[in-house]
């Protein structure tokens, strides 16, 4: 895909920074770009790790001596909560997904991320659910039950404060963020490759943040699933988790860690992802096993949600099933082992240039090897019996995720310096920030590994004299005060090398990946054109590539119609299908994600009327920034001369849109299985589980509204098919009648709904039945107002048969409301009549 | 082109998500298993359900491997010849394979332990 154009370079860089720029000033709270706003994410992410390990010094130092009282029991137990909240939601993921937000599109070779303003909009979720969250340390209310919010421990009873609240609230918010930023890299790194990009010559780092993507969109839906069903069980006396009501608190451990093992290997996946991207650099040699590396991966992905069961070896399984997960969290380490081999033997046949990357990458494979190999002790369950709730985990827990992801971490930010800043960073004072952080981090989790097998808890405040455990845990605190200073150093060497740093010279490691083909500091744009790319190593082997990237002498190598272009390609091959024309900077991210904060507020402080009316804001927001899209003026309207070989996405059937509503609906998807789990797990595990003897809902309005949704989605679709055709007249007609069918679905289920005798706060029976019911309504009326929206477009011209992009794109949320309201249908009312009313 | 081609990319996550399925069907039906129709506890792992697990883990294990086999015969000729198809086709037949191992793994313990205890 070349096109050469006579432009000269300098005025070809000047267009392009036009119209991918942001605004100046204030009015950069607008922009939508991936360097920007992976940024905002990795600085955002870097003041949360610094709340964060001011905390761990906390408690640290209250652990110093033992019968200390500096900080009381109250304070501490929010101490240790909050440490673990904020370092696991608001540092270590939304850091590692704006690491990825600013790589992937320089390292497959496009500009910018494929649905911009959805980045825009995760970043203002993550940050303001983060000050909500932190919001409460300030305000003395902070949660106190753990990261983990264990129930009954922090339900209405036992925690009858706001910190629950602010917990559950918060991370359901900041995961908005996470979700949006699984869809938006999953999307992107399978459709806007550079041209010719294969799967088989993808960076290493792609396939590790694809799975990482895909785990978050399988992974995150059962926690926000719990947090939900926990809040409406604290706000509303819903019953989920309570025997009495023949609920279980097993099931919101089962939620959280079918979310929370997976999150291990979410965080460790593309810190693994930098070390397979440093290690072929530093050691001038491709990497070894590169199919073995990506076979682990996949592996990876998928045994990780096997495991969850294994942080609850203690609460009374049967002794078969906790093998079954014994065995599955054994298994896991042979893919971590296949990597730890392959880069053993791409540094074993490289020459090794120990730059202070390196280091980093060294110290990963010590300790975060040191931690896999007290996983798998903790995967025996004898042995995890009894360790279980020592210090021994604790320590175990910190080899793993502050070896598994810090640690590379820190080595990628030294590698990917120069790209930000344009500058390398000091050497010496690096070295020393590298010796501190590692050997205080050794004498804080080494020594603590032997605490947990004397026999200290976790979470205590303070412990007797005579126990032993003092000299170990003094240690450990002045370890942890050593380590505080390694950051602190790596702090004043990354702030004094954008003023005193050398100039980077261009590829200053010698490294093969795509993105030091773009300017250093990275420009708006990132590249001029967009090359092909027929290899894994493009800068090995075409060393001109910046230049000739530079001078235009690629793809899309001009701007036409001040839009934002790159390529769209084929998943498989890599080869350029569709020309995509990006949204441009816009306040509609940062509005949504306001009014989401206000409706967050206002639960938290229960104004409910606020929240309803915030609610009904976030809706406006939202179908305002849906109708800025495809075709209308601000966005790419039908021009004589829309370019056809490629053409724009707009004009075809299966843009990337499309591709962002499966992705989309695969974590919906997992939403409603984490429902269905928690049915069948209440019917056949709670101690009180009980139906009332009488169906509470009217099987006859359910199926006439099922009828009627049935016949909306057959419109739909004949609509559909008819624009495939090559017919466009009908369509308008055939969304008019599907709006009406599914308002007719809408209006009665709202009948199902008021007619039912559901008593959702005695029984946790009516509790789980009125939460689907919620669901399915939800979803019908969304698939009835979007389509409405697509009618309204028909008319005005924004969708015709030259323009048949968007009611292709709704159409799997029709598809998808159908296949649940009659899984539903099945599940929740049928299989009860059959087996086991009463 | 057919998911169910040797080649498609959906085929390198089949075989996990039938061990998937295998692990949900394990670790759920053993449940359902034990409180509906639980075997006398004297009998250790000498039982009907234990027997079950190994029968169904072995059979599901053959054929997970026969679409190791299948994949792997296709990588040489795939696509072609082309190199996308052949990467997706080697490593769909590594990942049949692996998943071969870890279904058959899984159900290990029910040689020694008794089912419902």
């Amino acid at each position: 895909m070349t096109n050469r154009t006579n432009q000269p370079a300098e005025e070809l860089h000047q267009e392009l920074e036009r119209v991918w720029g942001n605004q100046p000033g204030w009015r950069a709270g607008s922009a939508v770009n991936h360097t920007t706003v992976g940024l905002r994410f990795l600085v955002t992410g870097l003041g949360f790790f610094l709340v964060g390990g001011l905390l761990a010094m906390l408690v640290r130092t209250q652990l110093a001596l033992p019968e200390q009282d500096i900080i009381g029991p109250e304070l501490y137990n929010q101490l240790f909560t909050m440490h673990g909240t904020v370092m696991m939601f608001l540092f270590a993921i939304p850091v590692l997904e704006g690491a990825a937000m600013y790589l992937i599109p320089k390292m497959i070779g496009t500009r910018d991320l494929v649905f911009p303003r959805l980045s825009a909009l995760g970043y203002y979720c993550y940050l303001f659910g983060g000050l909500i969250i932190l919001s409460s340390l300030v305000l003395q209310i902070a949660p106190d039950a753990g990261w983990f919010m264990y129930t009954p421990l922090s339900n209405a009873e036992f925690s009858p404060g706001e910190g629950p609240d602010f917990w559950l609230l918060g991370i359901t918010f900041v995961e908005i963020s996470a979700i949006s930023a699984g869809v938006e890299l999953v999307v992107s790194i399978l459709r806007t490759r550079a041209n010719g990009m294969a799967l088989n010559k993808m960076p290493i780092f792609c396939w590790y943040i694809l799975a990482m993507a895909l785990m978050i969109i399988f992974g995150f839906p059962p926690l926000i699933l719990g947090s939900i069903l926990l809040e409406l069980e604290r706000a509303a006396g819903w019953v989920f988790f309570d025997v009495a009501g023949g609920g279980d608190p097993l099931l919101w451990q089962h939620l959280f860690w079918l979310f929370g093992h997976p999150e291990v290997y979410i965080i460790f996946l593309p810190a693994a992802g930098i070390v397979s991207t440093l290690i072929p650099v530093f050691a001038q040699r491709p990497l070894v096993g590169y199919r073995w590396i990506v076979l682990a991966i996949i592996v990876m992905g998928f045994i990780s949600f096997g495991l969850w069961v294994h942080h609850m070896f203690t609460v009374g399984i049967p002794q078969l099933a906790l093998a079954f997960f014994s065995i599955a969290s054994m298994l896991v380490a042979i893919p971590t082992a296949i990597q730890i081999f392959a880069w053993l033997a791409t540094l074993w046949i490289g020459k090794v240039a120990f730059r202070l990357p390196m280091l980093w990458v060294c110290g990963f494979l010590m300790v975060f090897v040191a931690g896999g190999l007290t996983g798998v002790m903790l995967a025996l369950v004898p042995f995890n019996w009894q360790v279980h709730d020592t210090h021994f985990v604790v320590a175990h827990m910190h080899y793993v995720l502050v070896g598994g992801m810090l640690f590379p971490l820190v080595a990628g930010f030294y590698y990917w310096l120069p790209h930000v800043s344009g500058r390398m960073p000091s050497d010496t004072l690096g070295r020393w920030g590298f010796w501190l952080f590692f050997g205080g981090f050794n004498m804080t989790f080494l020594l603590m590994h032997l605490t947990g097998l004397l026999g200290m808890p976790r979470r205590v405040y303070t412990y007797d004299a005579e126990m032993g455990w003092g000299w170990l845990n003094l240690l450990s605190s002045v370890g942890g005060f050593v380590m505080a200073i390694g950051v602190a150093v790596i702090i004043l060497d990354i702030t004094l090398h954008f003023r005193f740093g050398r100039k980077a010279e261009c590829n200053p490691w010698n490294a093969d990946t795509l993105e030091w083909a773009t300017p250093m500091p990275a420009s708006a744009y990132n590249f001029a054109s967009l090359p092909d790319i027929d290899t894994r190593h493009p800068m090995w082997e075409h060393p001109d590539l910046p230049h000739t990237i530079e001078q235009g002498h690629h793809g899309l190598g001009e701007v036409m119609y001040e839009r934002r272009d790159i390529f769209g390609s084929d998943a498989i091959t890599g080869r350029v299908r569709e020309v995509i024309h990006l949204p441009t900077n816009s306040w509609l991210p940062l509005q949504t994600a306001a009014v989401i904060a206000v409706v967050c507020v206002s639960l938290l402080v229960k104004a409910y009327t606020v929240a309803l009316i915030a609610l009904c804001g976030v809706l406006f927001f939202a179908l305002r920034w849906s109708w800025h899209n495809g075709a209308h003026p601000v966005a790419s309207p039908w021009r004589e001369d829309d370019p056809v070989d490629p053409p724009l996405h707009s004009r075809t059937f299966d843009g990337p849109g499309l591709w962002g509503m499966v992705v989309s609906l695969m974590a919906n998807g997992t939403l409603y299985v984490s429902l269905l789990f928690g049915w069948f797990y209440l019917w056949t595990a709670a101690p009180q589980w009980s139906m009332p003897a009488q169906a509470p809902i009217s099987l006859w309005s359910l199926l006439a509204s099922g009828t009627a949704l049935v016949l909306a989605v057959v419109v739909y679709r004949r609509g559909v098919a008819q624009l495939r055709n090559g017919s466009d007249a009908p369509l308008q007609g055939a969304l008019w009648l599907a709006t009406g069918l599914g308002a007719l679905h809408v209006g009665l289920l709202v009948w199902v709904l008021i007619s039912a005798p559901l008593a959702p706060g005695d029984l946790a029976h009516d509790a789980v039945l009125t939460v689907m019911l919620y669901y399915l309504l939800l979803h019908g009326s969304l698939a009835s107002i979007l389509t409405a929206l697509q009618a309204l477009r028909v008319r005005i011209g924004y969708v015709s048969l030259r323009l048949p992009y968007e009611p292709v794109v709704v159409q799997p949320f029709w598809i998808y409301t159908l296949g649940v309201f009659w899984m539903s249908f099945a599940a929740f009312v049928v299989l009860p009549m059959v087996w086991g009313a009463g | 082109m057919s998911p169910w081609l040797p080649v498609h990319p959906a085929q390198l996550v089949f075989g996990l998500v039938i061990w998937s399925g295998w692990f949900v069907l394990l670790y759920g039906g053993l449940s359902v298993a034990c409180e509906l129709v639980p075997p006398a506890e004297k009998r250790g792992a000498m039982t009907w359900l234990n027997g079950l697990i190994l029968l169904l883990g072995a059979a599901l294990a053959v054929f997970l491997l026969w679409l190791a086999r299948r994949c792997w015969r296709a990588a040489p000729a795939s696509d072609q010849g082309t190199d996308s198809g052949r990467f997706v086709a080697r490593i769909a037949a590594g990942v049949y394979l692996t998943s071969a191992l870890a279904a058959f793994a899984l159900t290990l313990p029910s040689v020694v332990m008794a089912p419902c205890l």
